[in-house]
């Protein structure tokens, strides 16, 4: 059978006016030679000139597959359905979601549905924050922590209105959510594209590569935040089947809390490093060849999530060990 | 596939042998009997009309993709990305009924009397000359319209059921037919009596219409993107499965408590698309590797190779009134036109 390249797909978030119209401004007007379609939901006053940029409403539907917290986008269904039968193909579509949205049911989208898993790719999630008000939005709304907690790219924005101290606590405020996500400070979204798209942020090989930025042994929760990460490491190899228990368990009965998760496995019984990432309950994971050599055998976890203090990870994570 | 062992050739099908293949530079997004044609629509916003004795002729119809089609034996009505609902004549003559603007018209449905397009969460309804559409409200985006075969109820399904509208004598009365989940893909059975759907969900859901007992029919391993009702029982013959699954809607409660006819079997692949062999017990089954298989809805009868594969899903099947030619159609712009039978050329 014919394998038809999948078109990655962007997903812009970001809280209104953080500089996500402008962003998407730049990404259409900027001569790359690309095509790109645009998935917009909200009209900005700034028009978008160009000619593939599609209407959409935010529509989530709970899918009757037996896993309580899973919603997708319908509309997204629809249109990247609609896109896949064009005569010319797509160098790459980016979908905006409103301010207030949560990106769980668009990441979802992209493990539930096979005909979008079969023709597009999750390239990233990209969240624009405003470094003035992300600090207070973070405070005042959880979809604000969603949008950060699931990014792999935020675009620190109007960082040109804050004084080095203010920025400093910012960022520190993002990477305690979401050690993953990769900060770029700008001001109007200045960054070159190809550090926003094309990424491959969902791959489970870029798992690999990207080492997150922990911040040491800091797991005390003296305030408000409500999305936090815990990470693990391992240098006593796991036992297969004792984690695959107690991680399918742990998205059965916590999945809801657990936003995002990721990890690299070294397994006593296996010569390959095994790779998963997932979104809350939905999860992708895949032997991904053997350990380079003169690389440590070790295992790494992160969760990203609410809550997660409750779950018993540390003891869990243990109790993994062979 | 169909090989010759000694010179490991693919055979040509009789099909093949007897028909004419197109490359066109779009995929097939879906086609319609007109007349003793066969219009088939493309990604690149054309129709290509299928005749008896003439060569087929392209028309551009809409400026991006043409999502849906439907057909009333008179006229071949369009909806497409570039927002536009249009009627099309049987020698290719465009008129555009409505245009939606940067909205895209997502499903369309017609019958002799009245013909019907969907765009967001509004269904718009025109009755014959009449050139103000009844628009019917959904609270989510419409994604399946269809008409019954007397063409007085509309049916239009959304996320969480359908919507069956009836004419009355003054105006058209709402059904709700509630059912957990989104909903697409919509018909009626041929008698009337049962309402169909295909879901998000790998399933199909029915409705018995007189007293809305549901019928699910689940356990299929990919989303159901192809229906047809075929032969007398009737079946209700679906895509989804590695096999056109074909569920009896004969006696009083259809397929309730009663195992589907398994036909047509694909290897180890799914069926895209399925169409009836009208007037028989027969039904072609496209696969996702462009082949196409035919079989009678009988699970102890030899099935046949129709269309070897192409490389790319089927997405296209359609018949002929005087069922004497076929059209199959891929994903990636294939065609072959063919006549159905030997010595009918």
């Amino acid at each position: 059978m014919q394998t038809v390249e999948q078109v990655p797909v962007t997903v812009l978030t970001g809280f209104l006016g953080a500089g996500k119209t402008t962003l998407l401004n730049r990404i259409l007007t900027e001569n790359h030679g690309r095509k790109y379609a645009v998935i917009v939901n909200e009209f900005g006053e700034q028009g978008i000139d160009n000619d593939l940029v599609v209407d959409a409403d935010e529509e989530v539907f709970e899918m009757n597959n037996g896993c309580i917290c899973c919603t997708v986008r319908g509309d997204l269904i629809r249109i990247l359905g609609g896109l896949m039968k064009r005569a010319d193909q797509l160098d790459a579509i980016i979908v905006e979601t409103t301010g207030l949205a949560d990106p769980a049911p668009v990441a979802q989208t992209f493990f539930v549905d096979q005909d979008v898993a079969d023709k597009t790719k999750l390239d990233a999630i990209v969240t624009v924050a405003d470094a003035v008000h992300l600090n207070s939005q973070l405070g005042k709304h959880h979809e604000a922590e969603e949008q950060i907690a699931f990014a792999d790219v935020v675009l620190l924005n109007k960082v040109d209105l804050v004084d080095e101290k203010g920025l400093e606590n910012v960022k520190a405020r993002i990477k305690k959510i979401n050690p993953y996500a990769k900060i770029i400070k700008t001001t109007r979204c200045a960054a070159p594209l190809d550090e926003i798209l094309g990424l491959n942020a969902f791959s489970l090989k870029r798992v690999l590569e990207v080492e997150p930025d922990f911040l040491e042994s800091d797991h005390d929760h003296d305030h408000d935040d409500d999305v936090t990460s815990i990470s693990f490491v391992s240098e006593t190899p796991l036992n297969m089947n004792k984690f695959q228990t107690w991680f399918g368990n742990l998205l059965q009965t916590h999945g809801q809390d657990i936003l995002r998760s990721k990890g690299i496995l070294n397994f006593a019984e296996k010569d390959e490093r095994y790779v998963f990432q997932g979104v809350h309950m939905l999860m992708d994971a895949s032997p991904m060849g053997p350990w380079p050599k003169n690389a440590e055998r070790n295992s790494r976890v992160v969760f990203i999530g609410r809550n997660l203090e409750n779950m018993g990870l540390q003891e869990g994570f243990e109790g993994c060990k062979s | 596939m169909n090989i010759d062992l000694q010179t490991k050739n693919i055979v040509k099908t009789k099909l093949e042998q007897r028909g004419n293949e197109y490359k066109i530079k779009a995929p097939v997004t879906g086609s319609v009997v007109l007349n003793n044609a066969v219009v088939a629509s493309f990604g690149d916003g054309s129709l290509r009309f299928f005749g008896l004795n003439q060569e087929p002729f392209e028309v551009k119809a809409h400026k991006g993709v043409i999502l849906t089609m439907s057909s009333n034996g008179q006229f071949v009505y369009t909806g497409g990305d570039d927002g536009k609902f249009l009627k099309i004549s049987c020698d290719g003559q465009i008129n555009e009924i409505y245009n939606f603007g940067s909205q895209w018209v997502d499903c369309v449905a017609s019958t002799e009397n009245y013909f019907a397009c969907s765009s967001g969460k509004k269904a718009y309804l025109w009755v014959k000359d009449d050139s103000k559409p009844l628009i019917m409200d959904n609270s989510s985006t419409v994604g399946g319209l269809s008409f019954d075969l007397d063409g007085n109820k509309l049916a239009v399904s959304s996320y969480g059921g359908v919507t069956v509208w009836q004419r009355g004598d003054r105006r058209w009365k709402s059904s709700r037919f509630v059912w957990k989940g989104s909903h697409g893909k919509v018909t009626f059975s041929p008698d009337g009596k049962y309402l169909v759907s295909a879901m998000q969900e790998n399933e199909v859901h029915g409705w018995r219409i007189r007293d809305k007992i549901d019928l699910a029919m689940a356990g299929y391993p990919a989303k159901i993107k192809s229906f047809t009702w075929a032969g007398n029982t009737p079946f209700l013959v679906t895509s989804g499965a590695s096999e056109a699954i074909c569920w009896p809607f004969d006696g009083k409660e259809g397929p309730l408590g009663r195992k589907p006819t398994c036909v047509a079997n694909g290897g180890k692949q799914n069926a895209t698309f399925v169409e009836n062999l009208p007037q028989e017990n027969a039904v072609f089954a496209g696969f996702q590797d462009g082949s196409v298989v035919l079989s009678e809805i009988d699970e102890t009868k030899k099935s046949y190779l129709v269309r070897n594969a192409t490389g790319s899903e089927v997405t296209a099947i359609s018949i002929s009134n005087d069922k004497s030619h076929i059209l199959i159609g891929d994903a990636m712009g294939n065609i072959l036109w063919s006549p159905l039978w030997a010595g009918d050329n």
